[in-house]
């Protein structure tokens, strides 16, 4: 049994600490946003596994703008709610 | 010539044949003798192998020159050593291959308990009939099958022997004595007076098995000393000519930890089994130790102290010798080469779909019912069939037009007898008494099947082979991803996948029948049954400690309909969490399991924030019993390689300075104690002054449980509170 590759996991572990000098440099509030970014590729380790890429982080990169795009979609549906209460 | 009918206890090699133990239909317990012969097989360089007859003329072997099959290379022209000393073979075996390192050999390691079902169909625990001139067996015929699903009962005799404390930690003074319903005590305090009464027991109850607690590491050591010490001779065999085989303990590596098998003492023509030293007996019992022997061969005291691993291992040689295929004595077959693509499409686990982190409403869960195997044999995926290069292309899945391969040859019964079992269990009313041993019998089972996946990559099992490991899992996630199409199709919202199960959700579902729909079309879809596993009222799912952002696989407890609870990865499960940590987060989560919804769950945090404050006040006012705060952690390594010791290694030496010795894999207790070094072991003679205990750390080991159960509601309130 066993693993000859690293797992998509350990990918985005290893990126992730590979960019710490990047992520240092930021102020501290983008940190937490930085950090959200892999917060949102780990939410689809399992996409990005299947995706079966030479370089997965591209396909991290794609999960993260899901993730923005996904949760603009629900910021816009919130705002139209909020306008249609005030509205009525 | 006689004939007589029973259950066939026992089977083992001797210079002259075999033994057999039957425990006849008249209650008696008879030793048998049987003729046998074994082979095993050399092949390779034909210069070689004529070296090896020359060297093989001088001993007392029969050879013969043949044709047999290889699992792999198909047939192969090979040397048969055949030889009527059953209980030698491994030194004839052990001599050649020293002088012929070279050659391959076959068949030279299969247990003889294997050998002889292959050949005479009779299995172990079965019911048989024998033929009889005087001692010695003419014929024997089987009257059962090992995948019978109602055996009869064997109306097996059993004497327990516990002591009264665990010898590790203090000297037992008493042995408490258990046979069917009479229980009494022997004193320990002289040895002599002690065997004396344990041998007249011994000799009038005649017991088939010996169940001890710390039989293996302390009693039968300790009586095989007593005894030499005393000159008063205790044979614990039944079988007088053989004295108890003793095994070394070892440490080994498996599954990612360090694990410690203590030493064993095997007996003969009855069984010992110690449970403190069986791997599984907690989880299965003498019921589940009992159905492996009979559907894997090897006997009821090797298979309760061996891993289901060597189980299915024993199988898949039983398949192959009766398929007329060698069992290779070492592992032949290597990863086959790929390119960078290839690599990368193939190596790959199990689908785990991160879960949507929070509290979730009538959320279904539905299991793959042992997935993995029911891939391997409904495509057919063994390490002969798959891999191979058809027309210069190699396949990655199980050839479904081959032949049946041996790994689904050696499963389909066994997989077919587990839901069987289940299937009767599921019908049975709770209360049946034949529940508790239907259950024992199914989890044994289990374990082979959820094993036998594993031992298909790995690297030394001898027909393994890493490519049909990678077609399993390949087949499993392509079955998931079908699974979750099927669902999101239908409507259904999925909220986590992790291997073989799915959490599912839709508004207005909320009844198991409201799923069936859904069950059905995953299962015409994927062709692997599935079951479903019940409806939460509500389930957590969680997210990581570290970052509140990133949800956590396979961490989530709920409650189902009936108010049951089922957790996973939270610190009720784990071995290192204290009782009384344990004892509160369950209180928690069953005062939660009384909410039908998300919101009624919020209610009823008060509640539970109280159940804890109480817990706390009682610590403090030393009203909670210590055993309640034992810490359980295993070694990883010797006390001297550790160069930042974990407390477990403090702790270890702590006792070291009393003349305890540990090996890597074994277990300490201890407290957390307010010292120079932070514990206290468990097993010192002097107990912890209560002032010394180190509250405030348990406190903190009860604040994170805690937050594991409300940190999923507190988006919520967040949320409810904003819209």
């Amino acid at each position: 049994m066993g693993r000859t590759l690293v797992t998509i996991t350990q990918l985005l572990n290893e990126t992730e600490a590979n960019l710490s000098a990047f992520r240092r440099t930021l102020r501290r509030s983008d940190q937490y946003i930085f950090d959200g970014l892999f917060a949102a590729a780990r939410r689809h380790i399992a996409a990005i596994g299947q995706a079966e890429s030479l370089l997965p982080f591209e396909s991290a990169l794609l999960a993260m703008l899901l993730e923005q795009s996904k949760e603009i979609a629900v910021l816009e549906q919130k705002v139209e709610e909020l306008i249609k209460k005030n509205s009525g | 010539m006689a004939e007589a009918t029973g259950w066939l206890l026992d089977v083992y090699a001797e210079e002259d044949g075999i033994t057999l133990w039957l425990l006849t239909d008249d209650d008696k317990r008879l030793r048998l003798r049987m003729e046998f012969v074994v082979t095993f097989y050399a092949a390779g360089d034909f210069s070689l192998l004529r070296q090896a007859w020359i060297y093989l003329k001088q001993k007392d072997v029969r050879l013969e020159r043949t044709i047999r099959r290889d699992l792999f290379l198909g047939e192969r022209d090979v040397m048969a050593v055949t030889t009527s000393d059953p209980a030698n073979i491994h030194k004839l075996f052990g001599d050649l291959q020293r002088q012929f390192p070279a050659l391959d050999y076959y068949d030279a390691d299969i247990p003889i308990t294997l050998r002889f079902i292959a050949q005479s169909n009779v299995h172990l625990l079965g019911r048989c009939r024998v033929i009889l001139d005087g001692e010695w067996v003419q014929t024997i015929e089987p009257l059962s099958s090992p995948w019978g699903i109602d055996p009869t009962p064997i109306p097996l005799r059993i004497l327990t022997l516990t002591p009264d404390c665990n010898p590790a930690i203090r000297k037992p003074r008493q042995l408490h004595v258990k046979y069917n319903q009479r229980e009494y005590s022997l004193s320990l305090d002289s040895p002599r007076a002690f065997l004396i009464s344990l041998k007249a027991d011994l000799q009038r109850l005649d017991p088939d098995l010996i169940l001890t607690d710390y039989g293996d590491t302390w009693l039968l050591p300790q009586l095989i000393q007593w005894s030499e010490e005393t000159g008063i001779e205790l044979n614990l065999n039944r079988d007088r000519e053989r004295h108890v085989l003793t095994r070394k303990a070892n440490s080994y590596f498996a599954y990612g930890q360090v694990t410690f098998r203590g030493a064993q003492a095997h007996l003969f023509g009855r069984w010992h089994i110690d449970r403190k030293n069986a791997m599984s007996f907690g989880e299965y019992g003498l019921e589940g130790a009992m159905e492996q022997a009979r559907v894997t061969g090897i006997g009821v005291q090797e298979m309760a102290r061996k891993s289901p691993g060597a189980g299915i291992t024993a199988m898949q040689m039983l398949t192959a010798q009766r398929n007329n295929t060698m069992v290779p004595v070492q592992k032949q077959q290597v990863e086959g080469k790929k390119t960078l693509a290839e690599l990368i499409r193939a190596d790959h686990g199990g689908l785990i779909y991160q879960p949507i982190i929070g509290l979730h409403g009538n959320v279904a869960q539905i299991d793959f019912s042992s997935m993995y195997p029911a891939i391997m044999v409904k495509h057919n995926i063994s390490p002969e069939t798959v891999g191979r290069t058809t027309k210069g292309v190699s396949t990655s899945v199980g050839q479904d037009d081959a032949p049946e391969g041996l790994i689904p040859k050696a499963l389909r019964p066994l997989l077919e007898k587990r839901l069987m079992l289940k299937n009767i269990l599921s019908d049975l009313d709770p209360r049946d008494c034949r529940v508790e041993t239907l259950k024992a019998r199914a989890a044994a089972l289990k374990w082979l099947l959820v094993v036998c996946f594993g031992y298909l990559g790995y690297k030394n099992a001898r027909f393994g082979k890493i490519e049909s490991h990678e077609a399993v899992t390949a087949m499993s996630r392509e079955l998931m991803l079908q699974a979750k199409e099927v669902a999101e199709d239908m409507g259904f919202t999925v909220l986590h996948m992790y291997v073989d199960c799915l959490f599912v959700q839709q508004a207005g579902f909320h009844k198991p029948s409201d799923f069936t729909q859904l069950m059905n079309a995953i299962e015409e879809k994927t062709g692997i049954p599935i079951a479903l596993e019940g409806v939460f009222k509500w389930v957590a799912f969680l997210a990581s400690k570290r970052d509140a952002r990133v949800p956590v696989p396979n961490q989530y407890f709920g409650a189902f309909q009936d108010g049951s609870l089922k957790y996973r990865g939270i610190e009720l499960r784990r071995r290192d969490t204290t009782l009384w940590v344990r004892k509160i987060q369950l209180k928690a989560l069953e005062s939660l399991a009384h909410a039908n919804t998300p919101r009624e769950f919020a209610d009823r945090v008060p509640e539970v924030m109280k159940l804890v404050e109480d817990a706390k006040r009682d610590l403090r006012m030393g009203r909670v019993p210590l055993g309640e705060l034992v810490i359980r952690q295993r070694l990883s390594r010797t006390i001297e390689a550790y160069k930042t010791p974990s407390p477990a290694a403090h702790a270890a030496r702590q006792l070291q300075a009393h003349g305890r010795q540990f090996a890597p894999g074994q277990s300490l207790e201890f407290l957390f104690a307010r010292n120079a070094i932070g514990v206290h072991a468990w097993e010192l003679d002097e107990m912890l002054d209560l002032g010394k205990l180190d509250t405030k750390r348990y406190c903190r080991l009860m604040d994170r449980a805690m937050q594991t159960i409300f940190d999923p509601i507190l988006s919520h309130m967040f949320t409810w509170r904003l819209f």
